[in-house]
């Protein structure tokens, strides 16, 4: 038996994985039948003879679910992986270190803050122009920037190192 | 009829073109950039040549390097589709020099429609007022846009002379920040459209935006093919199209009317081939113009659906000089159309653009639906361009059949490996007001409310939630075999034969 934890916007779900055909989610018991189609990206999925078709990727660890037209991030973990995680969680809150990254390659229109000055959750921190729009990088948390690597008029790749949050 | 189309554009508009030319059996040409060498419109193509670095600047607004490219391989006729060169009067000059045929109007109606006097003029002597703004008063420079804002009164926009798509617009709230936000534009249109011009106009609160399309033959033919309601807009991007108008509905004498005003804003300015007007539309349908559009435009296809004309085709045709094989008394509006555009834009977080590799591209079929895609499986989304990526349309008897149609089509749409903007339009879909065609162009800012990553449906979620955790389960049993193999000390086919033994 296989127990995992699936956490979607805050709500978890317990799913035990019995057998290819039996679950149990938060304690209640479902039949189902699971099939993989086309390079595990598409999946059939009959539960108590509901037909759900499914596509999931993963994306920075993050499963992203397509699900009748939604879509949906669920973080999941096996118990290992949670004990993991809750261990090295305590030993990075304490330096609570934000690095903020550019979510898409693009062009540096504008830098509204300044090194040390205090963010509030939602400030708009880097303009970042993309696909022809300008686009407004926001706080993820209140806090302070401790460092600025990205300049105006610089054309940043993906992931690349903005500023950092403190 | 042409001997040879080279279509200067790229993505979905390319595609289209490029269909048309097909149908007609004229042999089409792609063109391409450093990031779209693999992109639908070149292997759709019956030939395709580079054109340069993947900046737009540098490619698909290189006017001189397209029209050398053109007469290279000998294409007679260029179509420009929207966007990049599509409203430049000085492209459409340059075909014209070089004995290039130019897929849209000539470049004095171009220009025309640039400045606009003639048809504000027009359209004033007709009884509509005009939308106020400096639009007619040419290129000013940011000191006298400045001077005659308050003229104007706020809140106003800010709009590119060559513009579309929203792109390069800025709602101006006070004086004080206008400054700063000039700039922001005419840098935004400069870096869109090759042209950092703008101009004022003043907003209408509450105003649906309603639009005409007309066909103009060169034999002196314009008929106009009914209107557009495109009031689902965010910042001035259309996401959103329906024909005909729930507010228009069957108002036949208002729409008859409107089309007589863009019959007559065209003829004006000897408007040839397709072109739009655009209006705004108050509560009391008292109707402003509000410019023309002198090019295809991205939601055409709604209005194929309802009249059943091919409106590429008819451009092509227009353009060989062929007269117009419709009269205005044969056009009638069959059904109810919408189109929902797919942009590569992240509907939970704010619209961000997404950028990555679709992995899968599943599209939806069946019944009254049209998609007009540049996206396909391993299709990398770069940076360079729009995030439209797709155009879904579907065609219904009524508008709640449609919209019943649009919502099932939505849900067989699956995009994998980047987020779109399908749960955008499936929450519009499911708005009462809009449901009820009570809509104008504040909606989505003012009204509808914002997609919440927490689903309304519990159930869906807890299937969500089975599924990631079914699909890593499968995953890490999958990696636990590749281990297994690499560790195992027995020669393969005994391992194989083990293992055959444990399935049943």
């Amino acid at each position: 038996m296989e127990k995992y934890f699936a956490e979607i916007e805050g709500v978890e779900y317990q799913i035990e994985i019995l057998s290819d055909n039996l679950v149990v989610i938060n304690g209640a018991p479902y039949e189902l039948n699971f099939q993989a189609l086309r390079q595990h990206l598409s999946y059939s999925l009959l539960l108590e003879g509901k037909s759900y078709e499914i596509n999931t990727y993963q994306d920075n660890g993050v499963w992203e679910v397509l699900l009748r037209g939604s879509q949906f991030s669920v973080q999941v973990e096996d118990e290992r992986e949670r004990r993991l995680r809750m261990a090295a969680g305590q030993a990075s809150k304490e330096e609570g270190k934000i690095i903020l990254q550019a979510p898409m390659p693009g062009l540096v229109i504008d830098i509204r803050i300044k090194e040390g000055q205090e963010v509030e959750e939602g400030d708009v921190l880097v303009i970042l122009e993309s696909m022809k729009m300008q686009n407004e990088i926001t706080a993820p948390r209140a806090g302070r920037t401790t460092r600025i690597q990205a300049k105006v008029n610089e054309h940043v790749e993906r992931k690349q190192v903005l500023l950092v949050l403190e | 009829m042409f001997n040879k189309i080279l279509i200067a554009n790229r993505g979905e508009i390319a595609v289209r073109i490029i269909r048309a030319c097909r149908e007609l059996d004229i042999p089409a040409v792609a063109l391409y950039s450093d990031a779209d060498r693999h992109s639908l419109h070149v292997r759709y193509a019956d030939e395709a040549y580079y054109l340069g670095p993947s900046k737009a600047s540098e490619s698909y607004l290189r006017g001189d390097k397209i029209i050398q490219l053109a007469q290279n391989c000998g294409a007679d006729a260029i179509h420009p589709g929207y966007g990049f060169l599509a409203e430049r009067a000085d492209f459409s000059q340059a075909c014209q020099d070089h004995g290039i045929i130019f897929i849209g109007p000539k470049p004095s109606s171009i220009a025309a429609m640039g400045d606009k006097q003639a048809a504000r003029a027009t359209v004033t002597a007709a009884g509509v007022p005009v939308v106020p703004g400096t639009e007619g008063q040419g290129n000013l420079p940011d000191e006298q846009l400045i001077a005659l804002a308050p003229e104007i009164g706020f809140p106003l926009l800010i709009k590119p002379t060559a513009g579309g798509g929203g792109k390069g617009m800025r709602e101006v709230q006070n004086l004080e920040v206008m400054p700063g936000l000039l700039e922001a534009s005419r840098r935004e249109a400069e870096s869109s459209f090759g042209d950092g011009n703008i101009f004022l106009e003043k907003v209408i609160q509450g105003a649906r935006h309603i639009e005409i399309q007309i066909l103009a033959d060169q034999q002196g033919n314009v008929i106009h093919l009914g209107e557009r309601e495109c009031s689902i807009q965010r910042r001035h991007q259309k996401l959103f199209e329906e024909a005909p108008s729930p507010f228009i509905g069957s108002d036949q004498e208002l729409r008859e009317r409107m089309g007589e005003v863009a019959v007559q804003a065209a003829r004006s300015v000897d408007y040839i081939n397709a072109g739009t007007i655009e209006f705004l539309m108050d509560e009391d349908k008292n109707y402003y113009f509000l410019e023309m559009n002198t090019r295809l435009q991205v939601e055409h296809p709604v209005t194929e659906e309802v009249t059943g004309i091919d409106i590429v085709k008819e451009q092509i045709r227009i353009a060989a000089g062929q007269p117009l094989l419709v009269k205005q008394e044969d056009i009638s509006l069959t059904g109810w159309a919408m189109e929902c555009r797919i942009n590569a834009e992240d509907p939970y977080r704010g619209f961000l653009p997404s950028t990555g590799i679709i992995t899968q591209s599943l599209l939806p079929a069946g019944p009254g639906v049209r998609v007009d895609a540049g996206i396909y499986s391993g299709y990398e989304i770069s940076p360079y361009y729009d995030a439209l990526i797709a155009k879904l349309i579907v065609h219904e008897s009524s508008r709640e059949k449609t919209i019943a149609r649009m919502k099932r089509a939505l849900e067989e749409y699956r995009v994998i490996g980047i987020r779109t903007n399908i749960p955008f339009h499936q929450n519009l879909l499911q708005n009462p007001d809009f449901l009820a065609g009570n809509f104008n162009t504040q909606f989505l800012q003012d009204v509808l409310p914002p997609l919440s990553a927490i689903h309304q449906d519990k159930t869906l979620s807890e299937i969500a939630a089975l599924a990631a955790t079914l699909a890593a389960h499968e995953q890490s049993q999958r990696s636990a075999l590749e281990i297994q193999r690499s560790k195992r000390d027995v020669s393969n086919w005994k391992w194989v034969s083990r293992w055959e033994q444990t399935r049943e």
